[in-house]
């Protein structure tokens, strides 16, 4: 496995792990300050919405503050929805490198998210696209689009779901 | 049973005693199948619901799946404009004949036996026909009625059902805040959601117009974007609305006459609506009561027995479907004014994403207290909500800002957190599940 493979695998095994973890903080300094995370809705049975701008999307944060905004929630123990928080485990696989150009890598990933929670066991399934930069000899995450392939959706979906 | 004895009486289930200071319902009628059944049979078979927005349905062809009740039908936009509504199941041996929600066909053809039908309806192709077959027997069955109302399409099982208008009665200026704001009228963005609730419809029903719970469920989304702007990462329309949700707005509730309530508060931060950018054309367009009203008032309409119109920080269709006493799908659209510019566009999606939707950062706390109540409602040792809240309150007829707008309700009170416009919703409630009319 070459070095950039590794280092793109690591890091996607690393944010997944610090969902299920818990461990906001340290996820949420895997993103750049300009980071945009993209999770579009579906406009019919076989397509999601192509304009985040423009189009619905299921969340659509700008900036890193985004990122920010969720957790504040889920740490306030405050809203109903993420007490008592539910449980979850990603598996990542099909970690592939799409292009590089300098410090800059798109990769793309499939997961596999099972969530135990008041409702019993749910397994549902993502599609990442990643956009990543080398930032001071580390990988960062400059966008992260998910293809969330369930549309029915059952019980919240925050960003520990996807 | 316990459930049989409920539907035989159904009176007792509500307690209609306001002349006592007393009006409270069995949370059996969140719970018991045999209620759910009835409901399906006697309110949802029985009652004008909402089906789509013409918008959904513009061109020749386009076809919108939907069900009534359990029942699944087919919208579709004929060759002269009109719109044509038919039972979803071919008639030869009953396959959905729509394959996706939505989509364009102008003839349709099922394709489990590759019988085919006009737009129209007409049954025009039989593969394999036998000699002097009658295909007009086949033809597709068309609901009883269908009418729009300014866009927004509703069907109907029954044939005895008053006309769409009396039927939206005082509901009308309400939708009429929404059509206006655009003289090219309104369409629904592109992408939906649709997320199912383990709870009754009755309580999405109640939520949607319940000004008391914003104070304390969403409290945190109050206090999120307050940490939010507190960094000054957004300004203008790009600003989430969250001031009036810690109370402290003059606010109103109404009992609108056939199940249909409303509430509003007044607007905090006005100019931060995608809306504003619209206000002298519409200063210039319309009576200054409407423009007051659209400008300084968030709005939550529910329309007995099966959708929601929001209009207030975003806006928003929200359309129930019952799929049994504890469960309800819930599908919600943003609908926007025609030709407002991209960056009010953009403002109004945002918002609606902060906290609609059940990734949003509202709704999702509204269905995990939905399904509490649900869950808490199998209490039979604590059978009866009461909804008291404001009966000291109750002004029977309009108020002053009612009759500003030139609508009529049955009652109001000056509060968001009163409960009197819940007595409307059960009492129609029970008319239709005694079979009255």
């Amino acid at each position: 496995m070459s070095d950039l493979q590794q280092d793109v695998t690591n890091l996607i095994y690393r944010e997944s792990s610090l969902l299920d973890r818990r461990e906001w903080d340290s996820w949420i300094d895997l993103y750049t300050e300009d980071a945009v995370y993209w999770v579009p809705s579906w406009a019919n049975e076989e397509e999601t919405i192509t304009d985040p701008e423009l189009q619905l999307n299921l969340i659509y944060l700008r900036n890193r503050g985004g990122l920010e905004d969720r957790v504040f929630r889920i740490e306030s123990r405050d809203s109903y929805a993420s007490v008592p928080l539910d449980r979850t485990v990603h598996v990542v696989g099909n970690v592939l490198i799409e292009n590089e150009s300098g410090d800059e890598i798109e990769a793309t990933a499939n997961c596999i998210i099972h969530t135990y929670g008041k409702k019993g066991g749910l397994t549902r399934g993502s599609l990442y696209d990643f956009n990543l930069r080398r930032v001071d000899g580390a990988l960062k995450i400059t966008r992260k689009k998910i293809t969330f392939i369930d549309d029915r959706l059952e019980g919240p979906i925050d960003v520990y779901h996807l | 049973m316990d459930g049989s004895i409920l539907t035989d009486n159904l009176s007792s289930v509500v307690d209609d005693r306001v002349d006592e200071g007393m009006f409270r319902v069995d949370r059996a009628v969140y719970t018991d199948e045999d209620i759910f059944e009835q409901e399906v049979q006697n309110i949802f078979e029985k009652c004008w619901i909402f089906l789509c927005h013409e918008d959904q349905v513009a061109e020749h062809g386009d076809y919108f799946w939907t069900e009534i009740g359990r029942q699944p039908v087919f919208v579709h936009r004929q060759e002269d404009g009109s719109l044509k509504c038919f039972v979803n199941a071919c008639s030869h041996r009953a396959a959905i004949l729509t394959p996706f929600r939505r989509g364009n066909a102008k003839t349709i053809t099922c394709r489990f036996h590759g019988w085919s039908y006009s737009c129209e309806g007409a049954c025009i192709g039989i593969k394999n026909e036998e000699p002097d077959t009658d295909r007009s027997k086949f033809n597709l069955r068309e609901i009883a009625k269908l009418e729009s109302y300014k866009g927004f399409i509703f069907g109907s099982l029954s044939p005895d059902v008053p006309t769409l208008d009396d039927w939206l009665g005082a509901a009308k200026p309400w939708i009429d805040l929404m059509v206006v704001q655009s003289p090219d009228g309104l369409e629904v963005v592109p992408g939906s959601s649709t997320y199912t609730i383990d709870g009754n419809w009755k309580l999405q029903a109640e939520n949607s117009v319940d000004g008391y719970h914003v104070s304390t469920v969403h409290r945190v989304f109050a206090h999120t974007i307050a940490a939010r702007e507190s960094k000054g990462e957004y300004t203008g329309i790009g600003k989430t609305e969250a001031g009036r949700i810690g109370g402290g707005v003059p606010t109103a509730s109404y009992d609108l006459g056939n199940g249909h309530m409303a509430i509003w508060a007044e607007h905090t931060t006005p100019e931060v609506r995608p809306i504003w950018e619209a206000k002298e054309r519409l200063e210039a367009e319309l009576p200054p009561e409407q423009v007051d009203w659209i400008m300084t008032k968030g709005r939550n309409l529910f329309l007995f027995p099966n959708v929601m119109l929001m209009d207030n920080p975003s806006t928003q269709i929200r359309v129930m479907k019952p799929l049994a006493a504890s469960r309800v799908d819930v599908s919600i659209y943003c609908i926007a004014p025609k030709g407002e510019s991209d960056k009010a566009r953009a403002g109004r999606l945002r918002k609606f994403e902060d906290f609609y939707l059940t990734s949003g950062m509202a709704t999702s706390d509204d269905i995990a207290a939905l399904e509490d109540t649900h869950e808490g409602s199998l209490a039979r040792g604590s059978k009866w909500s009461e909804f008291n809240r404001g009966l000291d309150s109750i002004t029977y007829g309009a108020d002053d800002d009612a009759r500003a707008l030139g609508f009529e309700p049955a009652a109001c009170t000056d509060n968001w957190d009163h409960e009197v416009l819940y007595h409307g919703f059960y009492r129609h409630w029970l008319k239709m599940m005694k079979g009255e009319r």
